[in-house]
């Protein structure tokens, strides 16, 4: 049975990682062909820690979903994006930066999915008063959401189930991944210069256009603002204050949500709008499918076999990990590519007794996203909101900027991982 | 009554036709959509004119209504400007888009003309002999006729 839920999980990838057929089908159908083969039963999918689907990861994720819905409603990004857009006086490069650090940000407080949903319509919006193409600050912000959201626990989804994996706290990923994510992103900015600022023209008419936008009529609820910001700053207070107050993130994003669907009196069409249940239900699915190679134990020999290889030499496993993930998830989406690797990197850290590893396979995977346009679902969102008002971004438009950017951020990520967690 | 006794004669626009003339148009004879016709010159879909609107406002505005307070209004005038010297074909939706174009035969009953345009949410429907297209029905003539004394409202009417 065991080479028969092998070849189910590598068919159900292939399909994942070729989209001949949408991801979510894909994913349910290789949840499907794991129970049809006896890997998996209602217990092992629904109540198993260890094999089951990670209700912590889907809950957590249906949380921020619903209250990034309603903040979404007040137009505070119009705002911010405006106003910034106005502070750098129209000039396009200032105008990026400002763009990207706002992406950078929001993505580690919400989510990089989220962010670049909310920014992109916005920055289409401010390179049409500029008269520039829109495709690089696209880009850029892309890229910056994958390196944002690789600094806290919420950023992005493999962090997310890393944690839900690994029990690692929204402390310990701002610690530990912060610090190198304001590196990057200050190495990212020069990038940006190099790859797209310095060819930038300023058009001192168009760059006063800019000034003629109001950010503040973007914002026509401010009973809702108030609310909403307070809410997200106690959901973000309940995330930094988990060791003191002992709930889960996934029960902060409900509560939290909860708070904000009651006080904010949204309707359901309203607040579950934003809810991206296909993505839900793809890790549902993932999550059953790499339970079932747990189950039958192919994670396990993977992870001893591994573990033999690495022995205790942890620069080697630090280094596997962060470019082998960088690599791989720049091919698949990071998203099944970490489900898959996380039960293997809980071998790891049990034979080798170092919790440290956890990094490596965060910061690879989240960075590895950017090298391709399929990388990371964050870089998926933006070419189809860019594609829907007929701006065309072509894969390999975004790849042969993505290897550049991945390529850098990787060697200065793989500095620090060695100097910092395996000196 | 049937659905020929109320049929008006529009003009009908090809993909081609200037889409700034289109609008033009509409306005001029107070259409409530615009009756689009293909390469063999037969229609194939209504466009309502709150769809045509579509065609001024950038799909990221659309998305997004927070922005299209953040236009000032000199940027507001000027968006129009946007259809200048393009057609229909290039600013409409793509046609596995749109809907099929909602018709109607030439003896249909009112019953039959409000079932198509309730069930197409269109304003317009287009009147059919065989495969002669006889002209369009809008929402407006075909309120007047199943209404005859609505009249003014009391409001409406002119003081004394």
């Amino acid at each position: 049975m065991t080479l028969l839920v092998i070849a189910a999980f590598v068919a159900a990838y292939v399909l994942i990682a070729t989209e001949r057929i949408h991801r979510v089908a894909a994913a349910l159908w290789g949840a499907g062909a794991m129970v049809v083969l006896g890997a998996v039963n209602a217990e092992s999918a629904f109540f198993s820690e260890d094999t089951g689907i990670d209700w912590n990861v889907i809950f957590l994720l249906l949380g921020m979903m619903i209250i990034v819905g309603i903040v979404k409603q007040t137009g505070v990004f119009e705002f911010i994006a405006i106003w910034s857009a106005k502070r750098a006086r129209g000039r396009p490069f200032r105008v990026m930066v400002m763009l990207v650090v706002l992406t950078a940000v929001a993505s580690a407080l919400l989510d990089n999915v989220t962010t670049v949903l909310l920014v992109a319509p916005v920055t289409l919006l401010v390179c049409e008063r500029l008269g520039t193409s829109p495709v690089p600050f696209l880009l850029a912000e892309a890229m910056a959401s994958n390196i944002g959201g690789t600094a806290t626990l919420i950023g992005d989804p493999p962090n997310i189930i890393i944690a839900g994996r690994s029990g690692i706290t929204f402390n310990d990923f701002v610690i530990n991944l912060g610090p190198i994510v304001v590196l990057l992103m200050i190495v990212f900015v020069g990038l940006a210069w190099l790859l797209w600022g310095r060819k930038m023209q300023v058009d001192s008419e168009r760059a006063e256009s800019i000034m003629e936008l109001d950010e503040r009529e973007a914002i026509d609820d401010k009973r809702l603002l108030v609310l909403c910001g307070v809410v997200l700053l106690l959901v973000l207070a309940g995330f930094v204050l988990r060791p003191l107050i002992g709930i889960e993130p996934s029960m902060v994003a409900l509560l939290g949500a909860g708070v904000l669907v009651a006080l904010s009196r949204s309707r359901p069409s309203v607040y579950l709008h934003d809810v991206e249940w296909p993505t839900l239900v793809f890790f549902a699915g993932l999550f059953i499918m790499v339970g079932a190679l747990v189950k039958v134990g192919v994670i396990e020999t993977v992870g001893q076999w591994a573990a033999g290889l690495i022995g205790d030499n942890l620069v080697v496993a630090h280094s596997a990990l962060l470019i082998g993930s960088g690599v791989l998830s720049g091919i698949v989406d990071n998203i099944p590519y970490v489900a898959t690797m996380s039960p293997i990197v809980e071998q790891l850290v049990s034979s080798t007794g170092d919790p440290t590893l956890w990094w490596s396979l965060a910061l690879g995977s989240d960075l590895g996203g950017n090298a391709t346009a399929v990388g990371a679902s964050a870089n998926v969102v933006i070419i189809g909101i860019a594609a829907r008002n007929g701006v065309r971004i072509s894969f390999w438009e975004f790849t042969r900027y993505g290897l550049i950017v991945t390529a850098v951020t990787l060697l200065i990520t793989w500095a620090y991982v060695l100097l910092r967690f395996a000196p | 009554m049937r659905a020929i006794d109320i049929t008006e004669q529009h003009p009908m626009v090809d993909e081609s036709t200037d889409a700034l003339e289109a609008a033009r148009l509409m306005a001029r004879l107070s259409l409530p959509g615009l009756v689009i016709r293909g390469d063999a010159k037969h229609p194939y879909t209504v466009l309502p004119a709150s769809q045509v609107l579509r065609f001024v406002i950038p799909a990221y505005v659309q998305e997004d209504p927070a922005l299209a307070r953040v236009y000032g209004e000199r940027a507001a005038d000027l968006m129009a400007s946007k259809l200048a010297g393009r057609t229909i074909g290039e600013v409409m939706p793509a046609r596995r888009e749109l809907s099929a174009v909602p018709r109607v035969n030439h003896d249909d009953t009112l019953i039959e003309v409000c079932a198509v345009m309730a069930s197409f949410h269109s304003p317009m429907v287009v009147v059919g002999r065989g495969a002669e297209i006889v002209g369009t029905i809008t929402i407006r003539r075909l309120l007047e006729v199943l209404f005859p004394d609505a009249g003014a409202a009391p409001d409406e009417q002119a003081p004394a």
